[in-house]
């Protein structure tokens, strides 16, 4: 049974441009993040670090760059080469920040490099770390485009969670140990329990019914995730979700290396789609005063 | 007519049974359902109380989920909280030396600390809720009173045990095969968290 896991249903959920990007299954979990609406406050981050017993490195991992931010607040400051007019420019909006999390990518990098399949594409469209199969070969890492895979270089649960913060440790995920490759999984224990709740009462899941911890904490509301999947339906499936209809009003498709799209209100983007990774995360772009 | 030839199918069935030796198992199969078949010999766990299942749920005949009343609403199955020993138990065989002892308990206020015998590894997502609707509630021809049979799917024959004993592996080989057999889901991230 294991090899045939392996060699037909590892890559079955594996949907690039070639496949429309689309899955066929009965999610396909995606987010929209509005840049306008992100503050950069970090709460998502730290909701992240709460919901999904991320270790916490100390200062000096985190500047070896050993952090564990699934979720984090990328910053951008301006470029010291733009002459001094533009710098002056620059500095007055401050830096530029986007919060970024595992982008789902329909037809991953990481995946097909993995050389124990730890990694593989859920039915439900996610991007799955198994941590029990890893063994640490941190090939994902290297091949991931957006740099968002994280390796316990150490076992910092040893002093992550020091008694009796060991009491806050979320019991529907494990504490990786050392050698093990981890990344956002959408709070897929969220996930999980939403699903097998809809179960219980015979429906499908509801848009909404439940969000990742970011999602969640977010205080302006600019993370909307949701279900994509009706965005497979031209013209608006039944029941279309709230993410699924931002990306349709920004005319973010799947199956496409470039958006092409004409009007430049529209702000709708993916980070790095001319790679064809398919991420299932589409940005708004911030407006800003000239 | 009728009341010798249905005599003669309960000979019929007794010597049956008497041949094959053991419980009655015509009556207790589960249907749409293929049971696991491998041992394993767990170590004998010392409990508070030597609870005996077999005088529960073989000579009483009481349902498993009578006590352990979550398997069929939650991920654990639960152990039933003392006053529900003590509804029982206040009444029934109040001067055998385990009813006093758990009539302590019942009066320090304490539940007695249980050890877990069937502990499957942290990393594990199991519902006991998703196998019950499959193996009992969803599955068309099974009758509640039977549960017996699903639980000893991977608790082994209960009604021949006093305290409980780990006779399945519950590895993932095991729960792997099971689920190849009863066609359940292949995906890791169904079980693996």
């Amino acid at each position: 049974m294991s090899l045939k896991n392996l060699f037909t249903d590892w890559s079955r959920y594996r949907k690039g441009i070639e496949e429309g990007g689309f899955h066929d299954y009965e999610h396909m979990w995606g987010m929209a993040v509005d840049l306008n609406k992100c503050i950069g406050c970090n709460a998502c981050a730290v909701a992240c670090y709460a919901e999904n017993n991320l270790a916490v490195v100390g200062e000096q991992k985190f500047y070896d760059g050993q952090a564990m931010h699934w979720m984090r607040i990328e910053r951008y400051w301006d470029e010291p080469d733009l002459g001094e007019d533009r710098v002056q420019e620059f500095n007055h909006h401050g830096a530029s920040f986007i919060p970024f999390m595992c982008q789902n990518c329909n037809a991953a990098t990481c995946e097909p490099v993995c050389p124990v399949a730890a990694t593989y594409h859920t039915p439900d469209g996610l991007n799955a770390q198994v941590y029990n199969r890893c063994i640490g070969s941190r090939y994902c890492s290297n091949n991931c485009p957006y740099r968002l895979r994280f390796f316990n270089f150490f076992s910092y649960y040893e002093s992550s969670w020091p008694e009796p913060l060991h009491m806050q440790l979320n019991p529907d995920l494990t504490v990786r140990d050392k050698g093990v490759m981890e990344k956002c999984t959408f709070c897929v224990q969220r996930i999980r329990a939403a699903k097998d709740k809809a179960r219980r009462e015979n429906r499908k899941v509801r848009d909404g019914e439940f969000l990742p911890a970011c999602a969640q904490t977010c205080p302006t509301g600019a993370i909307v995730f949701g279900d994509l999947l009706t965005l497979h339906t031209p013209g608006g499936g039944v029941g279309e979700t709230e993410v699924a209809n931002l990306w349709r009003a920004h005319q973010v498709e799947l199956g496409k290396t470039k958006q092409t799209k004409q009007n430049p209100e529209l702000r709708g983007y993916r980070v790095f789609e001319k790679l064809n990774t398919e991420p299932c995360v589409m940005y708004l772009e911030r407006v800003r005063e000239v | 007519m009728s009341i010798p030839a249905s005599l003669g199918g309960w000979v019929l069935a007794l010597i049956l049974g008497l041949f094959l030796g053991g419980a009655p198992s015509w009556a207790a199969k589960v249907p749409n359902a293929v049971p696991p078949d491998e041992t394993y010999s767990g170590e004998y766990v010392e409990q508070p109380i030597e609870f005996p299942h077999d005088t529960h749920a073989a000579v009483n005949e009481i349902n498993c989920l009578y006590c352990h009343t979550y398997a069929r609403r939650s991920s654990v199955a639960g152990i039933p909280p003392t006053s529900k020993c003590m509804g029982c138990h206040s009444v029934i065989a109040t001067d055998k030396p385990r009813i006093k002892k758990l009539t302590e308990y019942w009066e320090k206020r304490q539940p007695p600390p249980w050890k877990k015998v069937h502990d499957v590894p942290d990393f594990v997502h199991f519902t006991h809720e998703k196998h019950l609707q499959r193996f009992v509630f969803e599955n068309e021809g099974m009758q509640v009173e039977d549960v017996a049979e699903v639980c000893a799917f991977c608790h082994g024959d209960v009604k021949s045990m006093t305290v409980a004993v780990k006779v399945r592996p519950l590895t993932m080989g095991f729960c792997r095969r099971c689920h190849e057999a009863n066609e359940g889901p292949f995906d890791c991230w169904k079980c693996h968290k």
